[in-house]
């Protein structure tokens, strides 16, 4: 077991490398020269000019230009933000912990409607609930989060007045935003659930746990649905990345501070040091959190682990 | 299957999680509605709050009831005193002496006197400091002399009159030099001034909150009251969508926000809850600067014939929909109005036409006049937004396309868009430019600057330079007009520029906020303002 996860952590050296990489080649797949891109909007002297290239080690070979970013990632160090003038990392861990708390809740959101909502679907198969719990939930996946956050600030916020439409701080400040995030994703564990349900219901060791004589809530819960949960561990760690990437809208539609709109703040003020350095984090974490589902994964079904070479 | 006592300790470890959430998620502030505060929303965040560093409008809308200027412009561009008693202009035009206020203290405590002037300036010019629009203001700064506690006299290298504006602009507005010297980077944060609110603290993509001074003993200019302003506390949120912005004024979440998306302005406007305020804003308007040096453009009956073809009113009627005016010059009606400039280009489509066929653009099979075989196209330099075609440029495609001119739209990233601005590679772009004094346009039109910041016209006139140097020297206020009058005629009759329209500050208030004031940079000022729940 203890080889098989040193096994998966060493897989993630080279993905890692890969989006240093990737993140590092953004300042150069953009158009035109970062330097002036970066101070188009003060009035700037040569010298600054000079001095913001030397700062940013932009007069350097390019190799060691990628040297330095990489090691001093690795370092824990991720640069200054061009416009605050403060460490990307202090900014990250300003923002961190409420991008996370928008993730959570929007996971808790997801698994509450999707698991019971592709449950219903399974059992009362090729009915109308069916029909309707698979409708609802391609009605969630094909929604615009932007169009629903919005829509629920009208009805919740403006008509209603339950709750804020913008800021954070509060539990009710989560409620909009974490709906808003989490219905795309409980679509997705809706269906996943339903068709993981249908296969499971349709082994034999349900049929004889029925034969035994065991009732139906009993079969349903504890034999069938325990089996039907273990691919959708996986696509938790796939969604989590789905999350935060839906962080970056909905952040900015409910003005919640966090990861995402530190992210598109930086792309519009062209500061680069902190689009690449809050990018590698949550790339990082992405990573990261899919090791650990893959880990749990193979905790929870001792196939995988056994049937690895 | 049973459930081993690992995979329990998992799902407890999840739930655990989730309970640390809930209990950091509980409230942290208290109601901030209550006892006289005013929530406000702002469409975008300060890059930061100190006054010397920041290159953008929107810091000084928030402190402009924070940090205080030596002097005051009103909003009919009159100078008055502020933190300075009286100044006087030295007859070389290159130093301007201030008397200060003696009973002026920053928030910290620390005396306001002729020390702290010189400090503050001094900072800005200094190298080590990354300053943003203030020192550009300060351009040809020589130094400032403390001539007594409350004497300091400002030197200039060569005489330079717009320093007399720039000094009642935001940008020159003073912060404690203690705060400065021990907080270092808290500037940024928190600027530390003299005005009747102080910064209390700020939170970053969510908000800042200022408070009353209670140790405001003065009237502020404009205001009509003296002592601490009425509001208790004023809170600025960020709110970067606008549909978002809107619907928390309408529910009462905000009781005021600014930049009213054009589009929800008449829904807004029918609100009898609400109210809607304007103030227009100083400088160059929304502008086509077309570039004199590429042909056609070259040949100034072709660029009149472009400013007769283009309908403002339309412009007016379907995009900005009461956020603008129409322009008339290359300064926008606050800073200079003038009959002459009003009647230079009417609406006159037949008249561009024969303007155009003089020029020897007769009309061709497809629409589109020709010269030798060859079309009347023009290339407008366009910023892509991301946000579909931009609808400014799309209306001056249909307006020119009527009298037979095809304009291609060049929709690309900003950095490519000022490399082709400076190298006058297209036929010139729309832009806008905030200033408080005249001399802005020295910017878009001295010879000087074609290649850079922004003689996008690149245009090189000696006439024109002559009296953007003259401008710059000459400290008489109305002798100044009448040399910015000049300016503004030759460049309409050199049709350097078309004028399209001048954008207006567009706020939206609860009906029961009251007393918000607009000085000359059309930013609020909260001394009077109330609130009436």
């Amino acid at each position: 077991m203890l080889t098989w996860i040193a096994r998966r952590v060493l897989a993630v050296v080279p993905v890692l490398f890969g989006v240093t990489l990737a993140v590092f080649s953004m300042l150069f797949l953009v158009p035109g020269d970062p330097v002036k891109m970066m101070l188009a909007e003060f009035v700037t002297t040569p010298d600054q000019i000079a001095q913001m290239r030397a700062q940013l080690h932009l007069d350097e070979p390019i190799l060691k230009q990628y040297g330095r970013f990489v090691t001093s990632a690795a370092r824990g160090d991720l640069g200054t933000s061009i416009r605050s003038r403060r460490p990307v990392t202090t900014e990250i861990g300003e923002n961190v912990w409420n991008t996370a708390q928008l993730a959570m809740a929007a996971m808790l959101v997801a698994v509450a409607i999707g698991i019971p909502l592709g449950l219903l679907a399974a059992l009362a198969r090729s009915t109308w609930l069916d029909v309707a719990s698979m409708g609802t939930a391609l009605l969630g996946v094909s929604m615009p989060s932007f169009w629903l956050g919005l829509l629920l600030i009208f009805v919740f916020s403006l008509h209603l007045g339950w709750f804020p439409a913008t800021g954070g701080g509060s539990l009710l400040h989560l409620v909009l935003p974490s709906v808003t995030l989490g219905t795309i994703a409980a679509a997705i564990i809706a269906r996943l659930t339903r068709s993981s349900m249908l296969e499971v219901l349709g082994q034999d060791y349900v049929r004889t746990a029925r034969a035994k004589g065991l009732g139906g809530f009993a079969v349903v819960v504890r034999h069938a649905l325990k089996n039907a949960l273990i691919p959708i561990i996986t696509i938790f760690g796939l969604q989590f990345g789905n999350l935060l990437a839906g962080a970056v809208i909905v952040e900015t539609v409910f003005s919640r501070p966090g990861l995402g709109r530190l992210i598109v703040g930086g792309i519009l003020s062209k500061d680069f040091p902190l689009v690449q350095g809050t990018v590698l984090f949550v790339a990082t974490v992405y990573v990261l959190i899919n090791v650990l589902v893959d880990v749990a994964y193979a905790y929870a079904d001792p196939r995988i682990r056994f049937g690895s070479p | 299957m049973r459930p081993s006592r690992a995979r329990l300790r998992l799902g407890a470890t999840v739930l655990m999680g989730l309970l640390l959430v809930v209990a950091a998620a509980a409230p942290r502030h208290v109601n901030a509605q209550g006892g006289g505060t005013l929530v406000l929303g702002l469409d975008q965040e300060p890059p930061t709050l100190d006054p010397h560093a920041s290159p953008s409008a929107v810091t000084y809308q928030i402190i402009a009831s924070v940090t205080e200027c030596l002097l005051y412009k009103a909003p009919d561009g009159k100078l008055s005193p502020w933190l300075a008693e009286s100044w006087t202009t030295a007859k070389d035009g290159r130093s301007v002496t201030f008397k200060l206020r003696r009973d002026v203290k920053f928030h910290d405590g620390t005396p306001f006197n002729a020390d702290a002037v010189k400090f503050n300036f001094d900072r800005i010019v200094d190298p080590k400091f990354k300053a943003g629009g203030a020192r550009a203001q300060l351009a040809g700064y020589a130094g400032s002399k403390v001539l007594d506690e409350f004497t300091v006299q400002v030197s200039f290298e060569t005489p330079y009159a717009p320093f007399l504006t720039y000094a009642a602009a935001g940008t020159l507005s003073l912060v404690s030099p203690k705060a400065v010297r021990e907080t270092g980077d808290a500037v940024h944060t928190r600027p530390i001034g003299t005005g009747p609110f102080m910064i209390k603290d700020y939170v970053a993509k969510d908000h800042t909150t200022m408070v009353r001074n209670p140790a405001y003993n003065r009237k502020a200019p404009g205001s009509e009251r003296s002592g601490p302003p009425p509001l208790e506390a004023v809170v600025w949120k960020f709110i970067p969508e606008a549909g978002t912005r809107v619907t928390t004024l309408e529910s009462g979440e905000t009781q005021g926000v600014y930049n009213v998306p054009a589009q929800s302005l008449p829904r807004l406007e029918k609100n009898s809850a609400l109210r809607i305020e304007k103030a227009p804003w100083p400088g160059v308007p929304r502008i086509w600067l077309l570039n004199t040096t590429k042909p056609p453009m070259d040949d100034v009956r072709v660029r009149r014939a472009i400013n007769y073809a283009i309908d403002k009113e339309a412009f007016l009627a379907t995009v900005f929909k009461g956020t603008a005016l129409k322009a008339n010059a290359p300064l926008t009606a606050v800073m200079l109005d003038d009959a002459s400039l009003r009647q230079a280009y009417p609406f006159d489509q037949a008249k561009s036409k024969s303007l155009l066929g003089e020029a020897g653009w007769q009309p061709g099979g497809d629409g589109i006049r020709a010269k030798g075989g060859q079309r009347l196209e023009i290339v407008l330099n366009a910023i892509e937004y991301g946000g579909g075609p931009d609808p400014t440029a799309q209306l001056i495609q249909s307006s020119l396309h009527e009298v037979g001119i095809d304009l291609k739209i060049k929709a690309q990233a900003r950095p490519p868009w000022y490399e082709d601005n400076y190298r006058c590679a297209t036929h010139g772009p729309v832009m806008f430019l905030r200033a408080t004094d005249p001399d802005g346009v020295f910017s878009l039109f001295h010879s000087s600057l074609v290649g850079s910041n922004f003689n996008w016209s690149c245009v090189k006139n000696p006439k024109l330079d002559a009296l953007l140097e003259q401008g710059r020297r000459e400290s008489d206020p109305g002798k100044r007009r009448a040399i910015y009058l000049s300016i503004a005629q030759l460049a309409l009759d050199e049709a350097l520029t078309v004028p399209l329209v001048d954008e207006l500050s567009v706020w939206a208030f609860r009906a029961g906020v009251q007393g918000v004031r607009y000085n000359f940079n059309a930013y609020p000022s909260l001394a009077d303002a109330t609130l009436r729940r």
